[in-house]
């Protein structure tokens, strides 16, 4: 009885198992038959284009070349493969084959004859996950990452391919790109010894970084003014822990004066960059400037040493170091009303609409409640400095395995193109934006399958991210609109204070920094142990764990790193300490 | 001649008998040539100059007749540090985690109520089946020093709150508990497997020898196990340098990297986030090489206490 039970049950499993076996071969046919069926018609197209073409008198020679005809499309249709990022976002759409992507693939293959197949990367491991396609040879013909570093590992393993004598020759067919980055972000990263441009940095429209935020209506309520000074500050914090009663009533034991998370070089930035010197050079930036959170900046020391007193003070959030990135802990305190003060993403509180920090405050603890921007940190100088990122984004770079640059550039061009742009990243008029009486653009909620996954879909227009309307004046308004349920004074202030006495970075480009290969996640690991081990420090204390921890990045490649990018800048610039 | 004749006979007879058998084999056996004997050249990684777009035989060798990276290796703190803590961890885990799956077992099969103990057992080995970042992520609702439950109620009840997971000391003490808590119901089944192999008669001899409970379990049951328990020794044995890579980095914190980075770890921060595969291989290729000389070592001590060992 029980051995021909058992018997059975192994010839259904068996049987289920080819059954399943069966319909995957099966599905991969009818694929494989399909995809015979589109390139059918698309060869038909090609022909008729073909014979309109060869009207046409004389051809430039390099259309020929790269049989393109004179409207810049392939006489054989081509098929490449573009890498996008997917956020996973609840309710979000398969970021591969949703209304836009499909908006751009039948784009691609009127106006240049080129299929287009999307390539989902996950956004928040997208380094290791271009790493291991490139590893396996399976990267996207056209790749983005925000990791210049892990291009330029490939490219000395012969992994990338080197855009510079594409862009040379065809510089002239693609003067959307050309408009849209201008020739500093294009060589941007040319090797200034052997030409070689491994990526091109896509335009970072907005400047905007970091803003410091207090909440509004505690200040109302202790009658305290927008902190100016580090020491206003500092008492202000302290005001509002003693005031915690007040404040939150029997919430009182929550209250968390001032806010960071583990990332403490970016939640302290406006802080750390008070204490750096005025007079900072450009050399100096570039030489201590390979930590992308500044960490060997002069004085950078002092400016955790607050932090440090802050925190045994009882002003920081004591928890701040155990919760991973991604973790939404502190953003749910915010939210519940009881962080006072915080530096994060210049619109941090007023992103996200319905689910943003703004809109739970005014429904959990009243329509008072509101962050807002405040400066109070001024440089040894008086100056509000706030060190601002370079105009460039993300990295874009065609692996070796790229066997169609050319339709790959005539796909960044396309998609630099205005009016495609403005379509990505707003959609369509009356459904995801509407024009307002300025002018201006105002972004509609949406839901379904127009819905952006990402913000103007900058996963889509991967050369450029945030907006930019040909009148700057509407950029600005356009910005505001895009927040809604949020009074826009909030937004004008951020706005205004977070590129406010700014200093945009420049590119010193002295090529490869050879000590850097590989050292990137290491080192800032270790800076992120540092920091956080530091500002915990009981305070006598901390000057032992700074400068042991500080001693050990020098030795562990942040030593080399400065010396190389010094000898480097030497040579390039010779006794010059500021770039023009 | 007559005899080899006669041995070919019967080697004939004998495939012919048995030939369903050999083809049956041909599966896994080409399963395990074609995924984990040929991708093995790649160990070749270490020795080498890694380039994608270059086969492992094509690679330049590594500077210092190829041990390059392994001399890296060693002059690098951060992994010393990494194979102290994983050496650590691994003992601490050995030392407590061992022998918890025993005792649990030995007092299960003491209990009285059939549904009582199914119920328990049950219940003891649902923590097998939660990943370790479910683990991590309640802990730190657990354990936060202000956040946490267990803190909350310790400062209600007017104590200071514990730094479970915010000071090292303590930081090791909570891995290696959650550790046991996890695994020490899964591993009991092992055992109560081994202690219904006992011959019930032994335990009817004892009872007319006069021997109580736990007299029972000292001379019956322990001696009973301890083929299972020798067996399970050597194979944890074989993994003292072994490291897992998701308990140590979900539980994990900034505060407690001196005593958290485990080898693992150091390999996905340097060799994979890193793009240092020559150095991640060389890393890797010396933790397997150690592991095998430990299995090898606690197998042939086994056998010299005269136990079976595992081969």
């Amino acid at each position: 009885m029980r051995t021909r039970r058992i018997v059975m049950s192994i010839l259904t499993f068996t049987l289920a198992f080819a059954l399943v076996l069966a319909g995957c071969s099966k599905g991969k046919q009818d694929e494989s038959n399909s995809s015979t069926g589109s390139n059918t018609t698309n060869q038909t197209n090609s022909g008729s284009s073909n014979a309109e073409s060869g009207g046409s008198g004389d051809l430039d020679p390099r259309l020929e070349k790269y049989g393109l005809d004179e409207n810049l499309r392939f006489k054989e249709t081509r098929k490449i493969t573009v890498e996008v990022y997917d956020r996973g976002n609840d309710n979000g759409t398969p970021p591969e084959s949703n209304f836009y992507a499909q908006w751009i693939k039948e784009g691609m293959l009127r106006d240049h004859n080129v299929e287009v197949e999307f390539v989902p990367v996950p956004r928040w491991t997208e380094v290791e996950v271009i790493n291991n396609l490139l590893a396996a040879g399976e990267a996207p013909d056209i790749s983005v990452t925000y990791s210049y570093p892990t291009i330029l590992t490939y490219a000395n393993m012969g992994g990338v391919l080197d855009m510079a004598p594409y862009l040379e020759e065809m510089k002239d067919f693609l003067p959307d790109l050309w408009n849209l980055l201008t020739d500093d972000n294009i060589y941007w990263n040319r090797d200034p010894k052997t030409g070689t441009i491994w990526a091109i940095e896509a335009r970072l429209a907005i400047l905007n970084r970091i803003n410091t935020f207090v909440r509004e209506d505690w200040l109302k309520k202790l009658n305290l003014e927008p902190p100016k000074t580090l020491e206003e500050f500092e008492n202000m914090l302290r005001a509002f822990r003693d005031n915690a009663e007040l404040l939150l009533g029997k919430d009182a034991d929550k209250m968390v004066p001032f806010s960071i998370s583990f990332d403490v070089g970016w939640r302290a930035d406006h802080l750390i960059g008070s204490f750096v010197p005025n007079d900072i050079t450009d050399k100096e930036m570039f030489i201590y400037g390979f930590d992308d959170r500044k960490f060997l900046y002069p004085n950078y020391k002092e400016a955790i040493r607050v932090l440090n007193k802050w925190y045994n003070e009882g002003l920081i959030w004591k928890d701040f170091p155990l919760y991973p990135a991604g973790d939404p802990t502190e953003d749910n305190m915010m939210k519940a009303g009881y962080v006072g003060a915080f530096m994060h993403n210049w619109d941090y509180p007023y992103r996200n609409g319905e689910d943003s920090i703004h809109a739970s405050l005014q429904r959990l603890v009243g329509p008072d409640a509101a962050y807002i921007a405040v400066e109070p940190f001024p440089n040894d100088k008086g100056v509000y400095r706030k060190y601002l990122s370079p105009p460039i984004d993300r990295k874009i770079f065609f692996p070796a395995t790229n066997k169609e640059p050319v339709a790959s550039l005539l796909y960044l061009n396309w998609i630099s193109k205005e009016e495609n742009r403005l379509f990505l990243q707003f959609g369509e008029e009356g459904v995801t934006h509407e024009r307002m009486p300025d002018g201006s653009y105002k972004a509609l909620t949406v839901t379904g399958e127009k819905i952006m996954n990402s913000p103007n879909n900058l996963d889509y227009t991967i050369t450029i991210n945030g907006i930019k309307l040909s009148d700057p004046d509407l950029t600005v308004k356009s910005i505001a609109n895009g927040y809604a349920g949020v009074d826009k004074r909030y937004i004008e202030i951020a706005h205004q204070i977070t590129t406010n006495e700014g200093r945009i970075g420049k590119n010193a480009n002295v090529g490869e920094i050879l000590a850097e290969a590989g050292m990137g996640q290491a080192l800032s690991e270790k800076r992120d142990n540092i920091l956080n081990q530091a500002v915990v420090a009981p305070v006598d204390q901390f000057d032992k764990v700074f400068d042991e921890g500080m001693a050990d990045y020098l030795r562990s490649g942040g030593q080399a790193i400065i010396d190389e990018r010094k000898a480097k800048w030497e040579e390039i610039y010779g006794d010059k300490t500021m770039l023009d | 001649m007559n005899t080899a004749s006669l041995n070919l006979n019967k080697t004939l007879v004998y495939l012919k008998r048995y030939w369903v058998l050999y083809v049956m084999l041909i599966l896994p056996i080409a399963f395990f040539i074609t995924f984990r004997y040929i991708p093995m050249h790649y160990i070749l990684i270490a020795f080498k100059k890694y380039s994608i777009v270059q086969s492992p035989w094509e690679m330049p060798w590594a500077d210092n007749n190829g041990m390059q990276y392994f001399i890296q290796a060693f002059n690098n703190k951060d992994f010393l540090l990494a194979l102290r803590n994983t050496l650590m961890l691994n003992f601490l885990d050995l030392l407590f985690g061992f022998p918890a799956p025993i005792i649990l077992a030995l007092i299960l099969n003491e209990l009285v109520f059939k549904r009582f103990k199914r119920f328990t057992q049950t219940i003891v080995y649902l923590p097998h089946f939660l990943s370790w970042i479910i683990i991590s992520g309640m802990a730190l609702q657990l354990l936060a020093p202000t956040n946490g439950l267990i803190n909350i109620v310790l400062r209600r009840m007017g104590f200071d709150p514990i730094p479970f997971l915010n000071d090292p000391t303590w930081w090791v003490i909570t891995y290696v508990a959650l550790g046991i808590w996890q695994s020490v119901g899964w591993n009991t089944i092992i055992y109560l497997a081994a202690i219904t192999g006992i011959n019930p008669e032994l335990y009817e001899a004892a009872s007319v020898d006069g021997a109580g409970r736990f007299r029972k379990i000292w001379h019956v049951t322990l001696p009973g196990l301890r083929p299972t328990i020798i067996v399970l020794l050597i194979l944890s044995l074989g993994h003292i340098l072994s490291s897992e890579f998701d308990r140590p980095y979900a539980l994990s914190n900034k505060l407690v990297t001196d005593v958290s980075t485990v080898i693992s770890i150091f390999v996905y921060n340097y060799g994979i986030r890193g793009l240092n595969f020559s150095l991640s291989t060389a890393v890797g290729l010396f933790q397997s090489v150690v592991c095998v000389i430990f299995l090898f070592a606690a197998n042939a001590l086994a056998k010299r206490f005269g136990e079976r060992g595992i081969w």
